[in-house]
């Protein structure tokens, strides 16, 4: 959608430049930020940097993505970060009781991720139903959603946090794909035993492989399915998607469905990261998560964005969050910037669009 | 349910004075329906003390849902005023500590900061209005922006933590009462009884804080804007119709600029009031959700998303039904999250009954 522009094509060299200039302006924005930290921040031009910024970016990687949906059909979902506490809380109560009962482990911690993911789309289902079929706004409809997330998560909790989980869950939320001793062949997911002082190189956290394989089918969902297809008609031109036959009013329950999802995924991620779960987990992932969108060229009104941009705008979010913090600044300077950033990011986009 | 019947007589009910009258103001009456209902469950919800402190701790909402519905009539959203309030509230904090620690009148030092931090907010809606009305940026990003600059700002003056040490005038301004009486014993007027001994503070009775008198003249001045000013008649213009507005001679961009001022200006009263209620300077936490609880009030009130619709005392009324809401559930012993639930599903009844009803205001 947002890559159709014939005019560039077969124009002049200087127009080709600007043509690039025009599509690729995040990615060199990421680039020269990235760059910028690398002097800035003492430690940050490194290798593991980078895994830092994917860990700790996974979550908001999730719900940008949850949030893209929605925004391509012209709707917002506020609910997200509520259920990805909740989710956070609903995850460890199920595996602590399936451990309770006797269940090995490794298969608690499966069959609790299960079950979380299939309840973690309720939210989603009632979101959905509300703004189809009872035309209620989207605003309206998931801040609604917002507040029975909370309540629920607290009624789970009774006011402290969820926490009991094994240690495996640990060790996967915070293990590393690859271990490399020194001197020995590399070892999936299992931390070598090492003297005290040798270094163990780690290669890519858990939970970002995790991330990346369902990122990576919903960028097929989203760009290669009737589905995907559907979203971004619905978006674009609701009438002429209607007139189409496009089921929309089922597609529109199936976005917030998949919204819900990840947000729930991003919840049970959480869990496995920090062992706990709290009602108010993600609340303050939401604008990042928008931010992430916006920045990445999708248009609040719908029918544009994608899932590559929409990472490229998070990972704008999640360097700019990882520099600050090494550069010894305090965090609130984040806020400011990615404030900054979002309203920035529209104005140029838009004046990108025009001078094409 | 209310609305289905009504709106299954729609022709004949709703043609009725009785039945446009319900129309109109439904979340008036089911005001009215809950204070009733939670009368009769709550322990010691009706009383005047108990009415007095909800409508008292509604102040800052109460200026929020006028800022929203303002902004709301003319199609858009501001879901920066939470945060702008917490900015100008830990901003007059940080003054005052700067005036104290300069060896100023404690007394001095609030009249000046009020007057400093007041022009300052309206600088955060100027942004939002240039930005949203020169450059085209939707409302939502636009205010989501300032959102997070104000939020930041507001952290980096506080560094996170609440802000003491100001003076402790301050609560005889934002927590004062008209009327002080000890039964039988002594009654003041606007003066707190002075060497009153701490343990009979409970005794001492208290009626009709300044919040009252700041509040009504606020939504009094504000109503008669909206309702029989020009000002007025342009937001609802652009809200009805950006189009028609613009060919009909309306500076449109203008009129929008003036409104996001005044939504962060009000904002801004909040953020003072909250000083001067508090006693110390709060920065806004990411759930306390200001925003979203002043739009939902305005929602609750009847105004559209979509703009072109909404009242300034039915956005109050919202504002008490969310309120009495959530306390006459607490004092009938319901635990607090079924609370967060109820709101949730108010809002979404709001909205589905607003639909029975035809457009009107």
């Amino acid at each position: 959608m947002t890559n159709a522009n014939p005019a560039i094509q077969g124009a002049p060299r200087g127009k080709a430049l600007s043509g690039f200039l025009r599509k690729s302006w995040v990615l060199i924005f990421l680039a020269l930020e990235t760059i910028f930290f690398c002097f800035r921040s003492e430690g940050f031009a490194n290798l593991n940097s980078l895994q830092i910024v994917l860990f700790y970016g996974v979550l908001v990687f999730l719900l940008s993505v949850a949030e893209l949906f929605v925004i391509i059909t012209g709707g917002i979902d506020l609910s997200v970060g509520y259920i990805l506490g909740l989710s956070s809380i609903v995850s460890i109560k199920i595996i602590v009781k399936l451990v309770a009962l006797g269940v090995s482990t490794p298969l608690a911690l499966l069959l609790g991720t299960a079950a979380t993911l299939l309840i973690g789309v309720l939210p989603g289902l009632v979101n959905g139903w509300l703004v189809a079929y009872l035309k209620v706004p989207p605003f309206i409809a998931t801040f609604s959603m917002v507040g029975v997330c909370h309540g629920v998560s607290e009624l789970l909790i009774n006011g402290v946090y969820a926490m009991g989980l094994p240690k495996l869950a640990a060790d996967i939320g915070n293990g590393h794909f690859l271990y490399v001793a020194p001197g020995s062949a590399p070892v999936l997911f299992q931390r070598p035993e090492v003297e005290r002082g040798v270094s163990v190189l780690e290669i890519v956290p858990n939970i970002v492989v995790v991330t990346a394989i369902v990122i990576a089918v919903f960028v097929f969902v989203l760009s290669r399915s009737r589905f995907g297809r559907h979203v971004y008609a619905i978006g674009g031109n609701m009438d002429a998607a209607i007139r189409a036959g496009i089921p929309v009013k089922r597609r529109i329950l199936g976005v917030y469905a998949t919204s819900s999802f990840l947000a729930s995924l991003a919840g049970i991620v959480y869990a496995f990261m920090y062992v706990s779960g709290k009602a108010d987990a993600g609340a303050s992932l939401l604008n990042d998560a928008i931010a992430a969108v916006v920045i990445g060229g999708a248009s609040m009104f719908g029918g544009s964005g994608t899932v590559g941009r929409t990472m490229i705008g998070a990972l704008i979010i999640a360097v700019l969050d990882l520099g600050l913090r090494m550069s010894g600044t305090p965090t609130f300077d984040k806020y400011i910037l990615v404030g900054v950033i979002l309203i920035l990011a529209v104005i140029v986009e838009r004046y990108m669009q025009e001078a094409a | 349910m209310d609305g289905e019947s009504a709106a299954k007589g729609h022709e004949g009910f709703l043609s009725t004075k009785a039945g446009r009258a319900l129309a109109t103001n439904w979340a008036a009456f089911f005001l009215i329906l809950m204070l009733v209902v939670f009368s009769l469950t709550g322990r010691n919800f009706l009383s005047i003390v108990n009415f007095q402190n909800v409508v008292h701790l509604q102040t800052v909402p109460f200026l929020l849902a006028v800022a929203e519905t303002f902004v709301i009539i003319t199609g858009g959203i501001d879901l920066s005023v939470g945060f702008v309030m917490g900015l100008v509230s830990v901003g007059a904090a940080k003054l005052m500590q700067l005036f104290l620690a300069g060896g100023m009148d404690p007394l001095w030092a609030i009249v000046l900061s009020v007057l400093i931090v007041l022009p300052a907010s309206l600088l955060p809606g100027l942004v939002n209005g240039v930005v949203i009305t020169r450059f085209k940026v939707p409302p939502f990003i636009a205010t989501l922006g300032m959102f997070g600059i104000a939020n930041g700002l507001a952290l980096k003056i506080s560094q996170g933590y609440p802000m003491t040490g100001l003076p402790d005038k301050l609560p005889d301004f934002g927590n004062g009462y008209i009327l002080y009486i000890l039964p039988g014993e002594l009654l003041s007027f606007f003066v707190k009884p002075a060497n009153f001994p701490y343990a009979r503070i409970r005794e001492l009775a208290r009626f009709v804080p300044y919040s009252f008198i700041f509040i009504i003249i606020v939504l009094a001045v504000t109503a008669f804007a909206l309702k029989r000013k020009r000002f007025g008649r342009y937001t609802y213009a652009i809200g009805g119709s950006m189009d028609a507005s613009l060919r009909s001679g309306i500076a449109v961009d203008k009129h929008l600029v003036k409104v996001y001022v005044l939504s962060s200006f009000l904002a801004g009263l909040g953020g003072i009031f909250n000083v001067l209620q508090t006693g110390i300077g709060n920065y806004t936490t990411f759930n306390a959700q200001y925003e979203f609880f002043a739009i939902a009030a305005v929602v609750v009130g009847g105004a559209s998303l979509a703009g072109g619709k909404g009242r300034i005392w039915s956005s109050a009324v919202g504002v008490l039904v969310l309120a009495f809401l959530e306390n006459g559930l607490a004092l009938s012993g319901v635990a607090p999250f079924y609370r967060y639930i109820a709101v949730g599903v108010l809002l979404i009844l709001a909205v589905v009954i607003d639909k029975f009803f035809p457009d009107m205001r």
